[in-house]
């Protein structure tokens, strides 16, 4: 039956193009809402809050500052609850959107969002790029198997190891200029997010893996025993919220919020519930 | 170095980036990563390929089977999970030091590449071995060959011929998947410039590199590919006009069976 089989096909053809554009229209992450608290802060001359979203960038797969709450498309984290809590300061909504790290900043640059907030280092590179607003201040730590079988303490010792790391990170940044000081090169591995270069080290593939001490700390504590970190915190440098270099109005109020939740406790309260109390912008 | 069009429009691309990349020793050593994997990725796929081939197309019930059932894995999963499954998976499976040490990226990536290419290749083989004229089996049969004798001299040589085409394109596409290995972290050509271009910020000139070195081997290969085509339509009256083939008759060599001279 020629005639029924071509309804057919064409209503299987209208389906699909029915899902491709709804699937187009479809929004990204979470949508929390800011009620109460804040409203001190003018933010009326701020374009990328008029229509009272606050549109964040985070690559959600480094915890424990962005990951997303196991099973689940909820981003939670560190760098999650001080966006929040920021956006309760400025009296908006906020919206996250998943972003591969290396990306980011040019997502950033096509207003694929408004601020990115991702474990980032201010760098003199990305500040060509981008304005920052510093927030908290991290080093770096070394993620070995259990026992330290290579006896690693600190940078120095990773010279002809192979090492992990993700792309676009001040780790893979130090780990090549460790190389001018090496005889033996480091060997340097890059993957895409960080748990990939954890599950190589895992998987007996690297010697070690590289990244943000409280990041390192954590991978250590969920490898049920596989990993631990090296108790020394690498070149403490500040974090910083991302924005685009002409976002001076956004910029002058996440400042504004951010003082605000430092003077009202709500900073630290963060830092203390995820256990890193130290980490505070000195 | 913004174009002097950014009157109308902003168009910022540097140059100067792009050349500064292109011949960069960081770039070649992916581009000489990519083209050895690949390589060698493919020829292990068309040799088992072929293999497989010539199982499924046997009567024998366990080689039938067997062949299929590797085909439907190996071409019904996608080449990155299999990547992800057979380096990263196994390795955390077979928690042996011996099997660790020597399962490396680079050999899983070649060993899981063939193995993915040798399930198209399979299928490419059978229907080259379809297309030679049965007649060519009856009359092997009848000079007393058996199946294998027959495949291995009259069959297999003549299926080559119509393999050829879909056998290059099979290695154009191998070569274009590799940019999955970064899911094991093998830095080749894309990903060479995807980390470039995450330290400069110049994404366009970073890719423009790398796409430029895919343009390249491709067109490489097509030309070679051609060629190949060429030799194994020796004998045929209306033989296909290649670049290298129109090249020589400009020279003034002359070749029999060629066009209208």
């Amino acid at each position: 039956m020629p005639r029924l089989f071509r309804t057919f096909l064409t209503l299987c053809l209208v389906a699909l193009a029915a899902a491709l554009v709804f699937a187009a229209c479809g929004d990204d992450d979470d949508d929390n809402g800011g009620n109460g608290g804040g409203g001190d802060i003018d933010i009326s001359g701020v374009p990328e809050l008029d229509d009272g979203v606050l549109n964040v960038g985070s690559d959600i797969a480094y915890a424990p500052f962005e990951f997303y709450e196991e099973g689940t498309t909820t981003p939670d984290g560190l760098d999650i609850d001080l966006a929040e809590a920021i956006a309760v300061a400025l009296d908006v909504d906020i919206e996250f959107q998943n972003t591969g790290f290396d990306g980011i900043i040019p997502a950033l640059e096509v207003d694929d969002f408004d601020v990115l907030i991702s474990a980032m280092t201010i760098t003199d590179e990305r500040s060509e790029v981008i304005d920052f607003v510093p927030y908290i201040t991290v080093g770096t730590g070394i993620v070995v198997p259990t026992g330290n079988p290579d006896g690693i303490a600190g940078l120095d010792d990773l010279c002809g190891k192979t090492v992990a790391v993700q792309v676009g990170t001040i780790q893979f940044d130090m780990l090549e200029a460790q190389n001018d000081s090496c005889d033996d090169d480091v060997n340097i591995v890059v993957f895409d997010t960080n748990p990939l270069a954890v599950e190589d080290l895992r998987t007996g593939g690297s010697d070690a893996n590289f990244s943000d001490y409280p990041v390192a700390a954590e991978d250590a504590a969920i490898s049920g025993g596989d990993l631990e970190v090296v108790d020394t915190q690498i070149a403490p440098e500040p974090y910083g919220l991302g924005v685009r270099k002409t976002s001076t109005e956004l910029n002058a109020v996440l400042d504004e919020a951010l003082q605000a939740i430092i003077d009202d406790g709500t900073y630290q309260q963060i830092l203390d519930d995820w256990d890193l109390p130290d980490i505070a912008l000195n | 170095m913004i174009a002097p069009m950014s009157e109308l429009l902003a168009i910022r691309y540097d140059f100067d980036v792009v050349w500064d990349f292109l011949f960069d020793p960081i770039v070649l050593e992916a581009l000489w990563e990519t083209m050895k994997i690949s390589t060698l990725a493919m020829v292990g796929g068309v040799v088992l390929g072929i293999v497989l081939a010539v199982m499924r197309v046997s009567r024998n019930p366990v080689a039938s089977t067997a062949s299929g059932l590797y085909v439907w894995f190996w071409r019904g999963t996608p080449v990155i999970l299999q990547l992800l499954m057979f380096f990263f998976g196994l390795k955390q499976v077979i928690d042996e030091d011996i099997f660790r040490d020597n399962w490396t990226r680079f050999r899983a990536a070649v060993v899981i590449f063939a193995f993915n290419e040798a399930a198209y290749m399979a299928e490419i083989g059978r229907a080259g071995i379809l297309s030679v004229d049965p007649g060519q089996m009856d009359a092997a049969k009848s000079l007393g060959m058996t199946n294998l004798q027959a495949m291995r001299r009259i069959i297999l040589p003549q299926a080559i011929r119509v393999m050829i085409p879909p056998t290059g394109n099979e290695f154009i596409a191998l070569l274009k998947n590799t940019s999955v290995l970064f899911a094991i972290g093998i830095v080749e050509l894309t990903n060479a410039a995807r980390i470039q271009a995450a330290r400069n910020f110049k994404i366009m000139e970073l890719y423009s590199v790398a796409a430029f070195w895919y343009l390249m081997i491709v067109t490489v290969f097509s030309i070679g590919q051609a060629e190949l085509e060429r030799r194994f339509a020796a004998g045929e009256r209306d033989q296909p006009q290649t670049l290298f083939s129109r090249m020589t008759r400009v020279v003034g060599a002359s070749r029999r069976g060629e066009g209208k001279f």
